[in-house]
């Protein structure tokens, strides 16, 4: 079923004066699979909402021509019509499930279409092999992680067999061996004759997959390349446009010639890191050392068991492992969130601050100054604005923290948790779903915090972005430390634990 | 075992009545129906402590109600009768919410013939609470971060601030989180107008008759002595 997108223009407001869609024309061939990138901002999300109809059924605003699947207009149809032709996956796997049991849930779509009882249960085994996620079956919901989640999700989508998926961001929560299960997902549509649309910030999984990737700059399609074609002008290329890499193993290569070659100059903060980097040579023995570190739910199985924890002070170390391998659990004994009393009691004292991947989970007041001053002394106004100075937030200081945008609101809960006073942060995942300038910021910042006498802990599973901030990395296996290895001269092991393991 | 959804319904409805217009000994009778269903649902655990829990606030508002016991005899008394007669209704809601499925919920809502502009929304409530109690929990450990506790000094100070920094955040993200899962349904192609099929069979069988009579019985029983 071909897609074809005449001349659409579409603005969120009731002029298309500020359109963030204009003069679009853009056809999708049947059977083809198309990637769209570019900035966060640019459009490429609007696009994916027009081909699935949520432009103009679901949302409001403005829309100029129109949007056809096949022969028909979208405008014409129902949200239900469509859904017989076009499957979407979103980007958050906790909000895209309607019923409780996985079961229930492949089946969801098909009872939605009234279909014949039988005729769902063949579907839903059908799907539930060819996906692979026997495990899975007849599971509560909220008891999956994020990448089973999104599995679900995907057969789900599958089990009504539409002739067009739609895919925003899909891979934003998930950790490189559940994006590569993802990766296989697309695969086995694409062999099924599919059209896939994706909209991603990560692309190296689609390198062997994509017919097609669209750059799309303020609402219209800039560029388009063939994955090869990406691939051939360059990492640095790729960077130039906000991209991130398209191939994780040449990451590896080009980071290690530019630490060797001009002792990390980032493209930010080149000066701050060649700080920390002649700071780091001086002080590597420093350490902070944690000891027993143990949580369980019941004594038979660990969820975390590690005697002794040692981190090099004021530098960025990554925690880095699969789902389920207790890095959030160790995350959360550390801030005295989990474990026992006498735990909870020592990590109020001298525990670490963690910055949740959810930063609206802990931003609490009217304004961005309450919130800096909600863990310290109330009259120390003047050590507040120092913390917002050094954060970029001082003009924002009166502003209502939920007014601002992701990643202000993420320098608005870092500064809270500097303001605590702890001297350990723990970073959640704090890149998943940025565009490469975006994770560029988040890492200047993190760097900067360093500097200025904090301890780092990142949970990430963005190897780009470890490759531009950490020092040092943790990898955890089963609840324990499987290896701690300086960053440096290690990019390759790095990228193969994250791949393969 | 399984009930029937409208069977729970059912219970719901005439449960929570004979609890909080009988007196206690109905009640009683009616609580041990939400005990026997927890224990087949295997949480055996739950429903011992939530009889004995029961068993003890039942008896000492009873046995005390009568009595002159004083102002801080009252106090207890008026507990005890607040715990007798909320929690019951809350298991009972807690047992429904936990083990329906939202399409066999759905299911059992269309054979009433109640249309599915009623049905969706009541559906999307159950799928909203364990969600709610997700999100509560994560803004409970930031705040806790933060040294913000419920019982403290600073909290009985200014109740008010707390209960802003509890829910601001909460709406906020139950608020997102609301959309997307409309998003995600209407994608899906559930609507008011379609009829939808289900997998899940259900209809009446001998558990469910049992509920029935019991809670009927119960009621019978009550309204013949007064």
């Amino acid at each position: 079923m071909n897609i074809t997108l005449k001349n659409v223009s579409f603005s969120y407001s009731d002029s298309l004066d500020d359109a963030v869609i204009k003069n679009l024309n853009f056809e999708i061939k049947s059977g083809e699979c198309v990637v769209l990138v570019g900035e966060s901002g640019c459009g490429k999300t609007t696009i994916s909402k027009l081909i699935n109809g949520l432009i103009p059924l679901y949302q409001s605003g403005t829309m100029a021509s129109d949007v056809l699947l096949g022969d028909k207009n979208t405008a014409d149809m129902t949200l239900a019509e469509i859904s017989r032709y076009v499957g979407s996956v979103f980007q958050n796997p906790r909000s895209q499930f309607f019923n409780i049991d996985t079961d229930s849930e492949i089946a969801f779509g098909c009872e939605n279409l009234g279909m014949d009882p039988e005729e769902i249960r063949e579907r839903v085994d059908r799907v539930v092999k060819e996906f692979h996620i026997e495990h899975l079956a007849g599971r509560n919901i909220f008891h999956l992680s994020g990448g089973e989640k999104q599995k679900i999700a995907c057969a789900s989508v599958s089990a009504t067999d539409p002739e067009i998926f739609v895919l925003d961001e899909p891979s934003a929560n998930l950790d490189l061996k559940t994006v590569a299960d993802l990766a296989g997902i697309i695969r086995f549509w694409k062999s099924r004759g599919k059209t896939v649309v994706i909209v991603e910030h990560r692309i190296h999984y689609l390198r062997e997959i994509a017919d097609r990737i669209c750059y799309v700059k303020d609402g219209y399609i800039a560029y388009e390349w063939t994955p090869t074609e990406l691939e051939a002008k360059g990492p640095e290329y790729a960077a130039s446009l906000g991209l991130r890499c398209m191939n994780l193993e040449q990451l590896g290569e080009t980071e290690d010639a530019r630490l060797r070659g001009h002792d990390k100059k980032g493209v930010f903060a080149s000066t701050l890191s060649s700080v920390i980097a002649s700071e780091a040579k001086q002080s590597t023995t420093e350490l902070i050392v944690f000891n027993d570190l143990h949580f369980a739910y019941n004594r038979k199985f660990p969820v975390l068991d590690i005697p002794v924890l040692s981190l090099p002070r004021n530098q960025i170390t990554a925690i880095i492992g699969h789902n389920g391998a207790g890095k959030s659990t160790l995350a959360q004994v550390l801030c005295g969130l989990r474990g026992t009393w006498r735990q909870k009691r020592k990590a109020r004292k001298y525990g670490a601050y963690l910055i949740m991947q959810d930063v609206n989970h802990q931003l609490f007041t009217e304004s961005v100054l309450d919130e800096i001053l909600l863990g310290m002394n109330p009259q120390d106004e003047n050590a507040a604005f120092d913390i917002l100075e050094r954060l970029n937030l001082k003009d924002y200081a009166s502003c209502h923290p939920m007014a601002l945008s992701g990643g202000q609101k993420q320098r608005v809960a870092i500064g809270s948790g500097v303001s605590s006073g702890r001297e350990i942060v723990v970073f959640d995942e704090p890149t998943s779903g940025l565009d490469y300038k975006q994770m560029l910021a988040v890492s200047a910042t993190l760097q900067k915090l360093a500097a200025t006498g904090k301890t780092l802990l990142v949970i990430t599973h963005d190897p780009e972005f470890i490759l531009n901030c950490c020092q040092s990395v943790i990898r955890m296996e089963h609840g324990k430390i499987a290896e701690q290895y300086l960053l440096q001269g290690n990019q390759e092991k790095l990228i193969d634990a994250m791949l393969n393991a | 075992m399984k009930l029937d959804p409208r069977t729970k319904l059912f219970l719901t409805i005439a449960g929570n009545s004979v609890i909080l217009s009988a007196p206690v000994i109905y009640g009683a009778m009616i609580v041990v129906l939400p005990a026997v269903l927890l224990v087949l649902e295997k949480r055996w655990r739950f429903s011992l402590l939530f009889s004995f829990l029961y068993a003890i606030s039942a008896f000492s508002f009873d046995y005390l109600k009568t009595m002159d016991v004083g102002l801080a005899g009252t106090l207890f008394v008026s507990t005890m009768m607040l715990v007798s007669h909320v929690m019951p209704i809350s298991v009972i809601f807690y047992y429904v919410m936990t083990t329906t499925k939202v399409n066999e919920f759905m299911a059992g809502m269309s054979k009433m013939h109640i249309p599915n502009k009623v049905t969706i929304p009541l559906a999307v409530m159950i799928r909203f609470f364990p969600t709610v109690f997700d999100e509560a929990r994560d803004i409970g450990n930031a705040m806790r971060m933060r040294g913000i506790r419920l019982f403290s000094l600073r909290t009985l100070k200014n109740p008010l601030a707390i209960l802003e920094y509890r829910f601001i955040p909460l709406l906020v993200s139950l608020t997102k989180i609301g959309d997307e899962l409309s998003v995600a349904a209407t994608t899906r192609g559930l609507s008011p107008e379609t009829r939808r099929s289900c997998i899940v069979k259900i209809g009446f069988h001998v558990q469910d008759v049992i509920v029935f009579v019991y809670c009927i019985a119960v009621i019978v029983i009550f309204s013949l002595r007064n």
